[in-house]
């Protein structure tokens, strides 16, 4: 009897253990507890907002996502829960996260060329998709937004020369170091992934394929993915979708690109993703595949101090970030629209780990 | 080569000026492109940024007037009916199409 009754105690804690929370049209919700920490979070995420001269921390949308649950959502300005939001360059991680899928239907490897996919880069033949996900293509590109509009390659690439046709635009910069060795931050890079899908699928499939093979297997229903004049996708900065929607690719791959009973992403995918590049010239940042880690390549911390060496995160312009915490169970979307640098990511970390599981002061 | 030599001494501030000259146009060669295009920036963004803050983030006019300002000075011409976006800026002008909820909007042709 009493060896029943074990037994049968140790199926349901292994039930429960194994019970994962999955949202289905709508997330569920377990609402933190208000107390000091949450107050913390709060003051710093959602000071007065400062509409007349945009100083400071200005945050659109907080959402915390704890095993599958929200356990804290606020809004600021006009941004609500059913805002499609811009993402920026949060863009290029759910570009990773669509091109894993198309890496799962066994469309591409790794090691190919990107012009196999993409002719214009018959003229860069050494240049291989891993080197595009690790903004390492080693093209002379120019990334400043508002500081050097003249040669700035972004600005040109979004809204003057390159707009037409911007994947072609970024084939058309020569190289400044040997493709795959040196980090070089770049939104051509992943512009041209962009465009590398549309023969990875095929013109008639890509004008849906973010939808069909990962928004809809994920509910998401929110999302706008604007394009260049050739159709490509701005895979670099254009893609729109509610924090509530963003929040599904984080918790996609908090469990490692499993959705619920299906492998989505293959797990060699989010290997690749989540492995620190190892770049030749040094590096404020810690650039995975198409991601950022908190763990540089040679082992080191990486630039969040405060929150745990797994943490990860897709990161975009203006403040907006997703945010993932694998140990700690943890998705965080955080859309804003700050127009200096006063936010500090790990400052946000460390006060919602304290908000939500109660760490974050080690 | 004493010849110039000579010019120098003579004139040291016309030599000055026009070397100055020289490498003023210089510049200007090496970065003729960039500075053509340069000029349609502020309305090209503020065109696109404009639409897409109206039309794909359903946010109100004023806001989206906000949202695009910049330091220097441009006009926006909203035809809400066709959601269609016309903006002018540094004496150019843009213009932005929405295109649909997937697609969001776009910056319509000529490329500059």
């Amino acid at each position: 009897m009493t060896r029943l009754l074990f037994t049968l105690a140790l199926l349901i804690i292994s039930c429960s253990a194994a019970a994962e929370t999955w949202p289905s049209a709508q997330w569920s919700e377990r609402p933190t507890t208000r107390n000091e920490a949450v107050s913390a979070l709060e003051s710093y995420a959602f000071p007065a907002r400062d509409e007349a001269t945009r100083k400071g921390v200005r945050t659109d949308a907080l959402l915390i996502i704890h095993n599958g649950e929200v356990v804290y959502e606020r809004y600021g300005g006009v941004t609500r829960a059913d805002t499609p939001h811009l993402t920026w360059s949060i863009s290029k991680s759910i570009l990773a996260s669509v091109l894993g899928v198309a890496f799962g239907e066994g469309r591409f490897k790794l090691e190919d060329p990107v012009a196999t996919f993409y002719p214009p880069f018959n003229v860069h033949p050494d240049i291989k998709l891993q080197d595009l996900l690790h903004w390492a293509s080693g093209l002379d590109w120019q990334e400043d937004y508002e500081y050097a509009p003249l040669n700035s390659s972004v600005v040109a690439m979004l809204y003057t020369r390159g707009r037409g046709d911007m994947a072609r635009y970024t084939a058309e910069h020569g190289i400044a170091s040997a493709p795959g060795t040196s980090y070089r931050y770049s939104s051509g890079d992943s512009t041209v992934l962009a465009a590398a899908l549309k023969t990875m699928v095929g013109e008639t499939a890509y004008a849906d394929y973010p939808w069909t093979a990962l928004f809809e297997p994920l509910g998401i229903t929110s999302a706008t993915w604007e394009r260049d004049a050739t159709g490509t996708f701005v895979g670099s900065s254009y893609a729109y979708m509610t924090a509530r929607d963003l929040a599904r690719i984080g918790l996609l791959m908090q469990r490692r690109g499993r959705w619920q009973d299906r492998q989505l992403l293959p797990q060699a995918w989010v290997d690749f993703n989540l492995k620190p590049f190892k770049s030749l010239t040094p590096t404020d940042e810690a650039p995975g595949g198409h991601w950022w880690l908190n763990t540089t390549a040679d082992g080191k911390a990486g630039p969040w101090p405060d929150a745990p060496a797994d943490t990860f995160a897709a990161l975009g312009h203006w403040g907006q970030a997703l945010y993932v915490i694998p140990s700690a169970g943890l998705v965080i979307v955080r859309y804003a629209d700050d127009r200096d640098g006063s936010y500090d990511h790990n400052q946000l970390l460390k006060l919602a780990l304290k908000a939500v599981v109660g760490e974050g002061d080690k | 080569m004493n010849a110039r030599k000579s010019f120098i001494r003579r004139r040291p501030f016309s030599s000055l000026v026009l070397l100055l000259l020289v490498i003023i146009a210089g510049l200007i060669w090496n970065w003729r492109v960039q500075l053509q295009v340069f000029p349609s920036i502020i309305s090209a963004y503020t065109a696109k940024e404009y639409c897409s803050c109206r039309f794909v983030m359903n946010a109100p006019v004023e806001y989206c007037h906000s949202y695009v300002k910049q330091w220097l000075p441009s006009t926006v011409d909203e035809d809400s009916l066709n959601k269609r976006i016309t903006a002018t800026g540094l004496g150019r002008g843009s213009a932005a199409q929405w295109e649909g909820p997937r697609q969001g909007c776009r910056l319509l042709p000529p490329v500059p």
